[in-house]
């Protein structure tokens, strides 16, 4: 049942807000100043009202769709042709797991020395972030190609392109789309952390940076608390997007989410 | 085959994003026009969202950049330090800065410039400030203790040293440990320092809220009227642009003649571009914004940052400056 899923999950949301508002209100020592839920709340509510906001959601959510749509185009075929020429994926492991666990934020310093125009440096980052989940899956998803269902159509005459179009390219692309519902979250990070490093001329991280310099510790939550929206409306749309588009492959692996 | 087709649209879509965003980057490069002969008629300049720059969005509000055919792009900068190099790869064409980050940066070859002051501190606008029941009285009960600044090794720690040293104490006496502005209050009430270096609007927030008390003013004394903050631009962008820089300081020193003569005139532009509420900003201390570049009060700084080997040798910042007097 749904519906009783989704009033657990409200519940346990109720439940985290209030013992939040009592401990903050009831709890902590007078000293201790701390910005309330209901606060936050009331305070994210306001921001909806807010122009400025506004804009930097928009510039925010622009660098994180150019970089996630970038990522992909570069990884999805990168990562089938690592996965059809294994020779080549073995020249390239070595570099390949050597550059993925580098902390994307920790090249953000770099990518602002070299890169002069904001925006690009900014698509850059979330970029580099996010190619590396969407690669990794897709490579996932190649190799875990039915070698029988590829044998059988080459047995048949079908040329490796043909098995590539036809069997390789369908059956990997669950995996592909779970690359990019990770690289989807990554790339958020990766937004509002440049954003945080750099400043700008608007975004969720440039607005954060203001609220910190004004201390408005409550604007600072309002806006974190918008960015984990974003996140979870994200997630959702690619989770139900993966569902309705490979439902047969949740058959097939018998997953119940 | 639809599937094919609506598969083709979207790479057509997605090679049509990229391709805008590619140039998206260059309209800031405009070609000189207008009248003035301006090697540069649009630029970009950094300032932090606190009050020193008020000037910046001043002379953008009453059209002074406008009317020396100059557009300028404020771009909010995460600090001082972080904008260097921002204006080395050219995304900024002038940033706020503080003297003792940009004095740091010169002194270790960097080739930059200060264009124009900016700030001065003035009584009770960088403050030590202990908890409401504090044990510390006096600075030199600060021995053997922690004390909170933003950003080691900069104007924070330089002030407070010279504070210490009044109190026959060093740096080396105390503990300095970094934390954003923001979290200072709670860093103290928790026992996470003793002492905190504090600024405009954080201790006016705290007195008011926590009852926190000033454990000394850490602009006296030696550091009494001490410059805070300049305009910075690379040497090469200064030689390219000499007649926008000119515009640049002329409009500038227009609005900072405002600014300097009437406290209105700041607290009307706060809430443009900081989170400062009008409530707020009646009520904070403000320190005073300079209306001359004047190399004798800036020698105090680099003198300063020498004495406390800040720097390892003597500064001449009649070197760095353009456009000063005295």
């Amino acid at each position: 049942m749904i519906s009783a899923r989704i009033l657990r999950g409200v519940a346990g949301v109720a439940g985290f807000l209030i013992v939040g508002e009592l401990t903050i209100r009831f709890g902590l020592t007078d000293d201790v100043v701390f910005p309330p839920p209901s606060l936050v709340l009331w305070e994210a509510m306001g921001l909806l009202a807010d122009p400025v906001f506004l804009s930097g959601v928009a510039i925010t959510l622009t660098n994180w769709a150019l970089g996630l749509i970038a990522s992909v185009v570069i990884a999805v075929p990168l990562g089938v042709l690592l996965g059809s020429l294994a020779s080549v994926e073995r020249a390239t492991r070595p570099l390949l797991e050597f550059l993925r666990p580098i902390p994307s934020v920790a090249i953000i310093p770099l990518a602002i020395l070299l890169i002069p125009v904001d925006s690009m440096m900014k698509v850059s980052v979330i970029v580099y972030a996010s190619l590396w989940p969407v690669l990794i899956n897709t490579l996932y998803g190649m190799h875990d190609v039915d070698p029988l269902a590829k044998e059988s159509l080459r047995s048949f005459g079908f040329g490796a392109i043909d098995v590539l179009r036809r069997v390789s390219l369908p059956s990997a692309a669950p995996f592909m789309l779970t690359g990019v519902r990770i690289a989807a979250g990554i790339a958020l990070i990766l937004a509002v952390s440049a954003e945080l490093l750099a400043g700008g001329t608007g975004g969720i991280g440039v607005f954060v940076i203001q609220a910190g310099s004004g201390n408005r510790t409550d604007l600072i939550l309002a806006a974190t608390f918008w960015a984990g929206i974003i996140g979870m409306v994200a997630n959702s749309l690619l989770v139900l997007a993966e569902r309705r588009l490979f439902h047969w492959h949740q058959a097939r692996t018998g997953a119940t989410t | 085959m639809t599937r094919t087709v609506r598969a083709r649209a979207l790479v057509l879509g997605i090679a049509a994003a990229l391709t805008l965003a590619a140039c998206g980057g260059s309209d800031t490069a405009s070609a000189p026009s207008g009248g003035k002969g301006l090697e540069k008629t649009t630029i970009k300049v950094g300032a932090l969202p606190i009050p020193d720059p008020a000037a910046l969005y001043i002379a953008n509000a009453k059209g002074f950049f406008k009317a020396e055919g100059l557009t300028v792009e404020p771009v909010l900068i995460q600090g001082g330090a972080a904008a260097l190099p921002q204006i080395k790869n050219g995304a900024l064409d002038i940033s706020h800065t503080n003297y003792v980050s940009t004095f740091l940066a010169a002194s270790k070859g960097e080739k930059i410039k200060v264009v124009g002051d900016v700030y001065q501190a003035a009584p009770n606008t960088f403050n030590l400030m202990v908890t409401k029941d504090s044990p510390l009285n006096s600075v030199a009960d600060l021995k053997g203790k922690t004390v909170l600044v933003n950003t080691l090794k900069n104007i924070g720690t330089l002030t407070v040293e010279a504070t210490l040293k009044v109190a026959g104490l060093t740096k080396d006496d105390v503990k300095f440990v970094e934390k954003p502005f923001p979290d200072m209050a709670n860093a103290l009430s928790t026992g996470q320092g003793d002492a905190a270096w504090m600024t405009e609007p954080f201790i006016t927030a705290t007195q008011s809220q926590s009852g926190f008390r000033k454990l000394a003013d850490t602009m006296s004394g030696q550091t009494a009227d001490l410059p805070i903050a300049a305009w910075m631009a690379t040497d090469e962008w200064v030689q390219k642009n000499p007649k926008t820089l000119a515009a640049f300081q002329r409009a500038i020193a227009k609005a900072q003649q405002l600014v300097a003569n009437d406290r209105k005139e700041v607290e009307a532009v706060l809430g443009q571009y900081t989170k400062i509420d009008a409530k707020t900003a009646s009520v904070i201390t403000l320190g005073t914004f300079p209306t001359s570049l004047n190399a004798t009060r800036l020698q105090r700084v680099a003198d300063l940052m020498l004495e406390y080997k800040y720097i390892e040798s003597p500064l001449d910042v009649k070197t760095i400056l353009v456009g000063a007097s005295g």
